[in-house]
């Protein structure tokens, strides 16, 4: 099977060329190219050295385009398998002076706390229909909270999510979602749970969006934290909703350090949570020594991480850990699998070609949530 | 004794050519609890119907109950946890009989050809789980009576006072889709008894409620493929069916091999497909008329030739 030629191989047969046939080129393509598994990336402009930054492992980091001859045009072409997503961002050099920025010549951009990045999506890979806001989806409601926290000694803020025709009568299962606000902001939360509600995927439920203060502090197997959630959150929860009681119902969820928090929170207080939702968690892990390469701020996560391999317990009955192949956590993540099943807890592993991000987290909501709280569609024949 | 059941009415509306093919006059009941806090919205329904409508409300009759019977609202409140605890561990032990049942089938055969019967002894395993939970259910419905008597419930009583005079006037029963689950409590709580005189049309979860057993089944929820589960009993008016609405949208009826084990797994009935646009009027002694689809032993879809 002959591959086609890529575009810009194919401008490149017609150089040299007048600005125009490169303006004609850029403004019909855009950047990047994806053309099946091979994306080339674009930039226009003078400048010493362009590059393209982003953190795929297994891709060089940075990524050097080169000057199509003769033209202002530069362009780097790389792998890029079928439903991949991949963040990034391009980097120009004038003399001593280095600049970092979205891709002007890409609309697409996905926000995080961090700032924005411009997204590359490969062939295959589609926005699920599920995050965006469906009109015949009735929204549920964010109800702004205070709780005063003894274990944290502060006024803890939470949104609370209350599903559409929430009833009194009725008994919901909880979940708690570590880096609440950004769950809501960058990941389109309260607009997935309404859609994956009113689809029957998942079950009516509560979820508390728990934002931190200080998460690098309190979220690697943090006391009061743990505290704050087990002791003070779910009770007053509790008190105040019609909750399912029981494990079974309470599920505990984060992504990065949020999922280091979930699971040492679950490891504090055994049997108390059913389930966890851990994505891309920070199971950063040594075999020997503490040279774990990820800064001292991961020196608590190793040492929870390590002391939880050395003597693994059973805090919860199932969880749910979803991880992207191009983000350096995908090892310690495979790596923990087993660790989990060897100790007798459910696992449902997932990977998505993606890496450590937000919109990541968004698309695999439904997989996690459907799985720990699946909703009726089983029952329902309309 | 004169049963249609129909496929989904959604995209295709059969039951107004079957209530007229049934040539009867007369008040339509309606039992459309599967539509939960939408029963009341009936418009569609009443001119399908002809507008001969009488809907029996119980989903909102149930609602009733529970807010004026606090002792049989916390005994049914109680009952729904111990059967989602019964539900729990039978979907866990379901699982990994089903994980058994299809990894011999899998399995290549061996060069001696002998399979020792494994794959029907799999199966066998996995029947005895469903008879189990369904023993299990019974004896969890006979607590629940005997905790809280429905026949000592005045607001029970008086419900099912209405619902009887409402049925006795009624030319016709008419039994929607919508929440299985739901519809089945609702007919249990009011004891509906369906007269044999009584025409009855159903359709998706209605017909599933007429039958013996109700066994749920989606094999393309958000997280693939999950296993048919038996899930309580039904009106037991059609007999030896396991009704499959929604089968073209709901199973992987390509998957003969997943499709044969269904079969199996059901032997003593026929997993009956209710697609769009199918209406079965069953024979006066029950039995499944001349063109009805039926999942077979070797997995694939066949029509019922009457002997």
């Amino acid at each position: 099977m002959t591959r086609q030629r890529l575009a810009v191989n194919r401008l490149r047969e017609r150089l040299p060329a007048e600005s125009a046939v490169v303006d004609r080129f850029v403004a019909r393509h855009g950047s990047p190219i994806v053309e099946g598994e091979r994306a080339t990336f674009l930039f226009r402009g003078d400048a010493d050295e362009v590059r393209v930054r982003h953190r795929v492992v297994g891709l060089p980091d940075p990524l050097p385009m080169r000057r199509l001859e003769g033209t202002d045009l530069w362009a780097v072409t790389t792998d890029l398998p079928e439903g991949s997503r991949v963040e990034y961002q391009l980097e120009t050099r004038r003399g001593e002076h280095y600049e970092q920025f979205n891709d002007p010549l890409n609309p697409r951009v996905a926000h995080s706390p961090m700032g924005s990045s411009s997204v590359c999506a490969a062939v295959g890979y589609h926005v699920p229909d599920w995050t965006r806001h469906d009109p015949e989806a009735r929204p549920g409601e964010l109800v702004e909270d205070v709780i005063r926290s003894k274990a944290l000694r502060r006024d803890q803020p939470v949104q609370l999510y209350l599903p559409a025709r929430y009833n009194p009568a009725q008994r919901y299962p909880l979940l708690v979602v570590h880096d609440g606000s950004d769950y809501l902001g960058y990941a389109s939360m309260k607009t997935v749970l309404d859609n994956l509600i009113h689809r029957l995927d998942v079950a009516p439920l509560i979820a508390a969006f728990v934002p931190p203060r200080d998460r690098l502090k309190e979220y690697p197997n943090h006391a009061p934290h743990a505290r704050f959630v087990a002791r003070e959150l779910v009770p007053r929860l509790t008190e105040r909703f019609p909750l399912v009681d029981g494990p079974e119902g309470r599920c505990l969820m984060g992504s990065s350090f949020g999922g280091i928090a979930a699971l040492s929170t679950a490891v504090r207080y055994p049997g108390l949570f059913g389930s966890l939702l851990l994505e891309s968690a920070s199971l950063v892990f040594t075999d020997i020594g503490m040279e774990h390469g990820g800064g001292p701020y991961f020196d608590p996560v190793v040492k929870f991480v390590n002391r939880y391999r050395a003597k693994p317990s059973r805090p919860v009955e199932r969880i749910f850990m979803s991880c992207g192949t191009y983000e350096p956590l995908i090892t310690p993540n495979r790596s923990m699998v087993p660790v989990f099943r060897h100790a007798g807890i459910t696992v449902n592993y997932t990977e998505a070609r993606d890496g450590h991000n937000w919109e990541n987290w968004r698309d695999q909501l439904r997989d996690g949530l459907s799985w720990i709280f699946p909703g009726p569609q089983k029952f329902v024949y309309e | 004794m004169r049963t249609i059941i129909l496929g989904p009415q959604r995209f295709m509306t059969t039951a107004g050519t079957a209530l007229r093919s049934l040539g009867v006059d007369g008040p339509v009941a309606t039992v459309n609890a599967g539509w939960e806090e939408r029963e009341d919205d009936v418009g569609e329904l009443d001119s399908v119907l002809g507008g001969r409508t009488r809907h029996l409300r119980l989903y909102h009759r149930m609602l009733d109950v529970i807010t004026k019977d606090e002792a049989f609202a916390s005994a049914a409140l109680a009952f729904r946890d111990r059967h989602e605890d019964l539900m729990a561990l039978y979907r866990l032990r379901l699982h990994k009989a089903m994980e058994g049942v299809y990894a011999v089938q899998r399995r290549p055969p061996s060069p001696s050809g002998e399979a020792f019967g494994a794959l029907d002894d799999a199966v066998e395993g996995v029947r005895r789980l469903d008879d189990w939970y369904s023993r299990e259910l019974r004896d969890l419905y006979r607590e629940l009576d005997a905790a809280a008597p429905l026949e000592s419930s005045d607001v029970v009583g008086w419900h099912r006072g209405e619902l009887e005079a409402a049925l006795r006037d009624s030319a016709v029963l008419v039994l929607t889709g919508g929440h299985v689950g739901t519809l089945l409590r609702a007919l249990r709580l009011f004891a509906l008894r369906v007269p044999d005189e009584l025409p009855v049309i159903a359709w998706s979860a209605g017909a599933m409620a007429l039958t013996e057993r109700v066994v749920l089944f989606h094999d393309f929820g958000p997280r693939g493929a999950s296993e048919a589960e038996v899930y309580d009993r039904g009106l037991g008016r059609v007999r030896g069916v396991v009704a499959l609405p929604h089968a073209r949208r709901r199973l992987q009826l390509e998957d003969r091999e997943r499709c044969a084990v269904m079969a199996r797994r059901f032997t003593e009935q026929h997993c009956v497909l209710l697609d769009d646009g199918t209406a079965l009027e069953l024979r006066p002694d029950g039995g499944l008329p001349r063109g009805a689809r039926i999942l077979g032993l070797d997995g694939a879809v066949h029509e019922v030739v009457p002997r």
